[in-house]
């Protein structure tokens, strides 16, 4: 998840070949260094993402030959109450864990930021749940929130405490399934948002905020009128890159609740595939992934529109 | 070929295909040739001494007729990615273990071989499958693989529970209910039940053996779909839920994964919980590594204690879906021969029971000579005798009709164990549950392919 | 600082570190518990005894160390060829001038949010019909399609950030492009292929539905499958699962504390400047 460089305007540095032949010499070496990449986008991304469209407009039933159907898995996709229940389990998913990212990653900023000695390491340390594998975290997380005392850490530590009498099934209800994943999905992610936002309020110039202070601005004050507008664009780039991340997230729900208990925590991806490889139906399997698409266009857009603004 | 002078079985070989010609009654055993190498895909049970077993029963095939077989395993968790992947790969494996399911799903997309005089000639060797299972293995009319074993699942029950508390061992579902909320104290963190509907074999397994002894099924004798809304449904969904209530069973129990009730089971948090022997089996392992007499004491009356009574009865009878293990053989395979020399050997009484010594009870033959000389190893004690029996309460996925694609599907959409998670979950009724699952069971009848 | 706001930073801090390490710790914890320990409750904040049988039996009697060399040989081949792949594409636009330049780029951002979840299956099919699957030939070919994109970004960034001058000097003087490249960028640019290099190598290592999709001969498993694979039936070694989570962070995070530095830099290269 990388926030890069802007892809605007190029900065013109150099005097730019002044007659066609030097010109179209730069565009063919262009070509040739851009051509292994080419072939790996146009034969591993998008043709099988133009196969995925056509699938899409079949019965594809593992074991027999596909048969053209037009719109039929759409169409029953958009009448299916389990499908209805992905989208939105999708979208709370998403949008929770985005939103605690971003606000304790704000913290996390803050408090590095504030660091006088050893920023450097903490920001290093705190690192360490994004370099993890989402497996790995995915089981840890599973077991933090078990209800069986000696693997449960939240129960086993409630019930010493006295606090507990008995254990509490915490991912056994809708809501507390739900609550698990996106805990999951936002410890792992959120030291991602703190770097990010680090880099970005170190990049605010010093000046604002002495001036701020000669006028009596509170901590509060300058937080909000200087450090957050100087960080509105990484936030903005930054939280649509990990909606779009989130959105298509596998890993994290299928390991840790498999989209369960029932269809709570079932999500376009873990759908997706479980229609595929136990049910069999490829068509309909990648038909659930392809409703996902026009929500990625919509943020592709979006982020193409700020990172291009933002590269004045 | 029709004007040369041929005999009748190059005629019709030529005529109809290789396949006919292995469907005509064979005279003697396949012949293997030497130097043959041949795949198989087996399940990898948690029973590590059974998979070496198998492994070698292979390799003593292997070293009889001079080839090889390379034996790869799939698991409970892989086994459909797994055969939907060489399917699609056309990488299909000679011998392939199938689970219940497994042959009507694959025969229906046209990928096994018929074994239909192939399964006669095992008939006279080793013997008929009862005539409950023979529905897994006998798809229109045609044998798609031979019944081998069939890991059955059992109403564990901590006896000393119930003895202490003067409380009737169950042999029906109402009678475990009952049980479970006069053994229930939560209080001490012990539970009278735990039954999970979760999407394992504990979870639809259980569901399908509940469904089936009280008579509701989805798909009529013919196969073919039928509607559940019906009383016996309404039975059985009431069931399901109620023992959700009134705080019976540990609270996290929707969400166990396979390992959740033999856990709790073996912690002695629940009173009750239907597994196969893996149970008995983690026990025994238990008491093996015991390191003083104090703790090996203890580890043995957790064997003593801990019974595995036959899987409940309905009102409808005493029926207990599991997942029976059969042997087919891939279309692609370049050596159907060899392959069915090979399951020939695997099934054959001795070389069963060789497989099965290693087995801790969760190995129960299906074929009559192969049962017959199982008996002696299952009279070990109560536990093992009615693992024995498990072929006798066999039934297989969408009875009472044949094992069909449809029904295979049915299971693996997970409808079955969902729809009692609405009413517990989401709070639906009873009604609305049935009616949510019968359109989603018609759903999968009205579009499947073949 | 003043002392609210040091207290709070202080606060916070503590409060950051525990919830970031405290996961760690459990998973660690269980790791060196037998399996009686965890199934019965006993000992459960400090292991006692403290074993190390889940690492031996993780390593003898699971086929653990070949998940392990099948993840590691992945995830080299795939940060090979990804960072070749990515310099030269980076350099074409970094530094370049051909018609389109700025569309190319923001397309391979594009490219990086394509969802492996839809592209999963009929990539399935692409690399069946090229006869990759069922071995790690099908990830290193499919992984690419996601570090590639992302590195490319990253490389154009830290390529634009690195001056000119040096490679003008030597085109002027009658090098190739080719040779500018080589011998006076690349070197520049050592941090952002080694935080390129870095980020390749992670995503290979802990991915995981290629992986699950794409291989299911047993000799071919990851070590993120193989984990999963670690649940059989109604068996769950819990200890052995801990301490497979405990060995397959270690070299992460090995790696990572040489060069968190770079790979930080990497991480908001060019940067988040609005």
């Amino acid at each position: 998840m990388a926030v890069g460089r802007t892809a605007g305007v190029p900065a013109v540095r150099r005097r730019a070949p002044s007659w066609g032949r030097a010109r179209r010499r730069e565009a063919g070496t262009a070509l040739l260094f851009l051509l292994p990449l080419f072939i790996l986008v146009v034969g591993l991304i998008i043709y099988p993402f133009y196969r995925a469209i056509w699938l899409s407009l079949t019965d594809k039933l593992v074991g027999y030959p596909e048969r053209f159907v037009g719109l039929r898995n759409y169409a029953y996709l958009i009448a299916d109450d389990t499908f209805h229940e992905v989208v939105k389990n999708s979208l709370v998913f998403t949008v929770a864990s985005v939103a605690l990212k971003v606000v304790t990653g704000l913290a996390m900023a803050l408090v590095l930021d504030n660091l006088v000695r050893g920023r450097n390491f903490f920001r290093g340390l705190f690192l360490l749940p994004w370099i993890t594998s989402t497996v790995i975290i995915a089981l840890t997380w599973r077991w933090m929130f078990d209800a069986f005392p000696g693997r449960g850490f939240f129960n086993s530590v409630l019930l010493d405490m006295g606090l507990l009498n008995r254990p509490i099934a915490f991912m056994a209800t809708p809501a507390g399934a739900m609550a698990a994943v996106v805990v999951a999905n936002w410890w792992r992610a959120f030291p991602f948002f703190g770097v990010s936002f680090l880099a970005g309020m170190q990049s605010i110039p010093r000046e604002l905020y002495e001036a701020a202070s000669v006028d009596g601005a509170s901590a509060g004050r300058r937080f909000w009128h200087i450090t957050l507008p100087g960080l509105k664009h990484v936030i903005i780039v930054t939280t649509l890159l990990s909606f779009i991340l989130t959105i298509n997230d596998f890993n994290i729900i299928y390991v840790m609740t498999r989209g369960g208990p029932g269809t709570a925590t079932q999500v376009f991806a873990t759908y997706s595939y479980e229609v595929a490889f136990n049910q069999l139906r490829w068509g309909r399997g990648v038909t659930i992934s392809i409703f996902a698409v026009p929500l990625l266009v919509i943020g592709i857009a979006l982020i193409s529109r700020y990172l291009l603004r933002g590269s004045r | 070929m029709l004007h040369r002078h041929v005999t009748r079985r190059k005629l019709l070989a030529g005529a109809l295909g290789t396949s006919a010609l292995l469907a005509l009654p064979r005279p003697a055993a396949p012949a293997v040739k030497k130097g043959t190498s041949l795949r198989m895909w087996i399940l990898k049970t948690y029973v590590e001494p059974t998979n070496k077993a198998i492994e070698a029963s292979a390799a003593r095939w292997g070293a009889k007729h001079g080839a090889s077989v390379t034996v790869e395993y799939f698991t409970f968790e892989d086994m459909q990615t797994k055969y939907v992947a060489a399917i699609e790969n056309k990488s299909t494996p000679d011998v392939a273990q199938l689970e219940t399911g497994a042959p009507a799903r694959f025969a229906g997309m046209g990928q096994l071989l018929d074994l239909t005089s192939f399964a006669k000639q095992i008939e006279g060797e080793v013997g008929k499958p009862p005539a409950n299972v023979a529905p897994v293995t006998v798809i229109d009319g045609k044998t798609y693989a031979i019944p081998w074993y069939v890991m059955a699942a059992f109403w564990y029950v901590w006896r000393d529970v119930f003895d202490k508390a003067k409380v009737k061992l169950p042999t029906t579902f109402e009678e475990a209910k009952q049980a479970a909320q006069a053994l229930n104290r939560p209080k001490d963190n012990f539970y009278g039940m735990g039954q999970s509907w979760n999407r394992t074999a504990d979870g639809y397994g259980v569901m399908q053996s509940l469904m089936y002894s009280y008579g509701a099924g989805w798909a009529g004798k013919d196969g073919k779909y039928k509607s559940i809304k019906t009383p016996q449904m309404q039975q059985v969904m009431k069931w399901a839920t109620d023992i959700y209530k009134d705080g019976i069973q540990p609270p996290d129990c929707l969400t166990w994964t396979g390992s959740g009730n033999n856990e709790n089971f073996i912690a002695k948090n629940i009173a009750q919980t239907s597994n196969g022997p893996s149970i008995t089996f983690a026990l025994e392992n238990a008491l093996t590594k015991a390191t003083d007499a104090k703790e090996k004491k203890t580890r043995e009356e957790a064997l003593a204690n801990s019974v595995a009574l036959p899987h409940p009865a309905g009102p409808d009878g005493r029926r207990m879906w599991a997942i029976a293990m059969s042997m087919g053989i891939f279309k692609n395979s370049k050596d159907p021969e060899a392959a069915m020399s090979l399951i020939a050997h695997l099934l054959s009484p001795e070389e069963t029971l060789a497989v099965m010594k290693d087995s801790y009870g969760q190995f129960a033959p299906v074929l009559d000579k192969a049962r017959a000389a199982s008996k002696d190893y299952f009279n070990k004690n109560e536990n093992y005798r009615n693992f024995g029996r498990a072929a006798e309460w066999f039934v297989g996925t969408g009875w009472p009709g044949p094992v069909t694609a449809a029904a295979a599907e049915v299971q693996a959409t997970n409808v079955l164990t969902d729809a009692p998670a609405k009413v517990i979950v989401d709070k639906w009724s009873v009604d609305q549950a049935i009616d949510w699952e019968d359109k989603k069971i018609k759903d999968v009848y009205d579009t499947l392919r073949g | 600082m003043r002392r609210p706001v040091a207290l709070l930073t202080g606060a916070g801090l503590v409060l950051f570190l525990l919830v970031i390490l405290v996961p760690f710790w459990w998973i660690a914890s269980m790791s060196f518990k037998t399996y009686e320990q965890i199934q019965f409750a006993v000992s459960i904040y400090v292991p006692k005894p403290f074993t190390w049988e889940n690492y031996v039996g993780l390593w003898t009697e699971t086929r653990f160390p070949l998940w392990l060399r099948n993840s590691l040989v992945t995830a080299l081949v795939v940060t090979a060829t990804t960072t070749v792949v990515a310099s030269l594409g980076g350099y074409a636009v970094a530094r370049l001038r051909f018609p389109g330049r700025e569309s190319v780029a923001s397309l391979i951002l594009i490219l990086y949010l394509v969802p492996p979840a839809l592209l999963f299956i009929p990539l399935y099919r692409v690399l069946a019909e090229l006869g990759a699957t069922n071995h790690l030939s099908a990830l290193f070919l499919a992984y690419p399609t996601f570090t590639v994109p992302f590195c490319t970004w990253l490389l154009i960034g830290f390529f634009k950030a690195l001056p000119d001058e040096l490679e003008e000097a030597a085109l002027i003087d009658g090098a190739s492009r080719a040779t500018a490249f080589l011998r006076v960028l690349l070197p520049l640019a050592a941090p952002g292929l080694v935080a390129s290099a870095i980020f390749a190598f992670t995503l290979s290592w802990n991915e995981f539905l290629y992986a699950l999709v794409f291989i299911q001969d047993e000799k071919s498993i990851t070590v993120p499958v193989g984990l999963n694979l670690l649940i059989y039936g109604d068996v769950f070694h819990w200890g052995q699962l801990m301490a497979a989570s405990v060995i397959t962070t270690i070299p992460v995070v090995a790696l990572y504390v040489f060069i968190h530095r770079w790979m930080v830099e990497g991480l908001v290269a060019g940067s988040v400047k609005g």
